[in-house]
């Protein structure tokens, strides 16, 4: 296609953010499936948080994480596969669009709160997924309390939870709410170069949630707390799901 | 005479969210579910204004859009995309197709109505004539 708009323009127009350039340069070489492996440690170990979050997941049990150097992050690496890259270097984006969505829809801050941190979530929750495929296949699950989906659904709504009365609106809502978070990504994963279609979110309950991850993919789990809401955010994606 | 808007999006929250902030407005609010919906409204009701989803299921607004440029009697009206992707390719192509203007998700109330008053003039709801 003749480019004759210039993406920056546009993107400057409409006031778009582009993705953050070590997670678009990581995900770039994650998709040439021959990655080297010592560019992707060099730049890893540029950005001390994603750094961090490979040695711990290489090692869960690590008591040195703090040594996040180049021999550590590649060692991590070779450990973890580069499949999981893709995975933690996409959920610092995520986690941010999650507490933009929160904020901008429902004036809600959400805290982002260590997995390990996670109470037990007992009892019925309402549960949101939507999928994406094409190069880059996964599934995005939001899991609440049905009385927190309600006080999510009344403050998108600006009424009070009392309000809500038909579930339909509390599903439409919760589905809405997690199709602009994975919208997010998937642009994110286009702009990498994973061109990928989201599917139509689906919503219901359930007393029992294990994550099945896709394929060739690996997951990762964030947990966020705002007032009277606790929200378990799971992803799951195979960088090559094609 | 009000404004006629077309509201395209299959989440009814998005278009109730719309409708919230066209409430203070003389204005008519069209709703549709999704692109083919949408179209049947647009040929019916003839809007100044589309605000249009691109994921939709049954059809997605880039067909929508595509349909309503290859119109004559559409194509003219000012297209406002309210969508949460906004990946490099789909940018480009819809400026390419004739939007006029791209909000992504999530937005902020103030910045819809801002966009929407740059595309179709706005006059808030008179006050009722007191009685006597």
């Amino acid at each position: 296609m003749a480019d004759s708009f210039n993406y920056r323009e546009l993107a400057e127009r409409y006031g778009l953010e582009p993705l953050p350039e070590n997670v678009l340069r990581l995900a770039r070489l994650v998709t040439r499936q021959e990655a080297d492996l010592d560019e992707m440690t060099w730049v890893i170990a540029q950005d001390a948080t994603l750094a961090r979050r490979l040695v711990r997941a290489a090692d869960p049990w690590t008591e040195n994480e703090k040594d996040c150097g180049v021999v550590a992050v590649r060692a991590a690496l070779l450990r973890t596969g580069v499949r999981c890259v893709l995975l933690l270097a996409m959920s610092a984006p995520l986690t941010f669009a999650l507490a933009r969505t929160f904020h901008t829809m429902l004036g809600l801050e959400l805290k982002n709160l260590p997995p390990e941190w996670e109470p037990p979530f007992f009892g019925e929750q309402v549960l949101c997924v939507i999928g994406f495929s094409g190069k880059a296949a996964g599934k995005l699950f939001l899991r609440l309390s049905p009385d927190g989906a309600r006080r999510v659904a009344a403050a998108m709504l600006r009424v009070e939870p009392e309000q809500i009365t038909r579930d339909a609106d509390i599903s439409d809502a919760i589905g809405e709410l997690l199709n602009m978070v994975t919208g997010n990504l998937k642009s994110n994963l286009c702009d990498s170069g994973l061109d990928c279609e989201l599917q139509t979110p689906s919503v219901g309950l359930t007393r029992q949630f294990e994550i099945e991850a896709v394929p060739g993919g690996g997951w990762e789990r964030a947990v966020f707390h705002a007032p009277g809401i606790m929200l378990f955010v799971d992803l799951t994606v195979n960088p090559w799901g094609s | 005479m009000p404004a006629k808007i077309l509201s395209v999006d299959d989440s009814q929250t998005i278009r109730r969210i719309v409708g919230g902030v066209l409430f203070p407005y003389d204005c008519i609010l069209y709703e549709a579910a999704n692109g083919l919906e949408g179209l049947v409204a647009a040929r019916r009701e003839k809007p100044d204004l589309i605000i249009l989803d691109i994921s939709m299921p049954v059809m997605d607004g880039i067909s929508m859009l595509t349909h309503l440029m290859e119109d004559p009697e559409l194509k003219a009206i000012p297209v406002l995309m309210l969508t949460a992707v906004s990946d490099h390719n789909n940018v480009v192509r819809i400026a390419h197709l004739g939007a006029r203007d791209y909000l992504v998700k999530p937005f902020h109330e103030a910045r819809l109505l801002e966009k929407m008053s740059q595309l179709v003039p706005l006059r808030k709801k008179s006050a009722p004539l007191p009685a006597g």
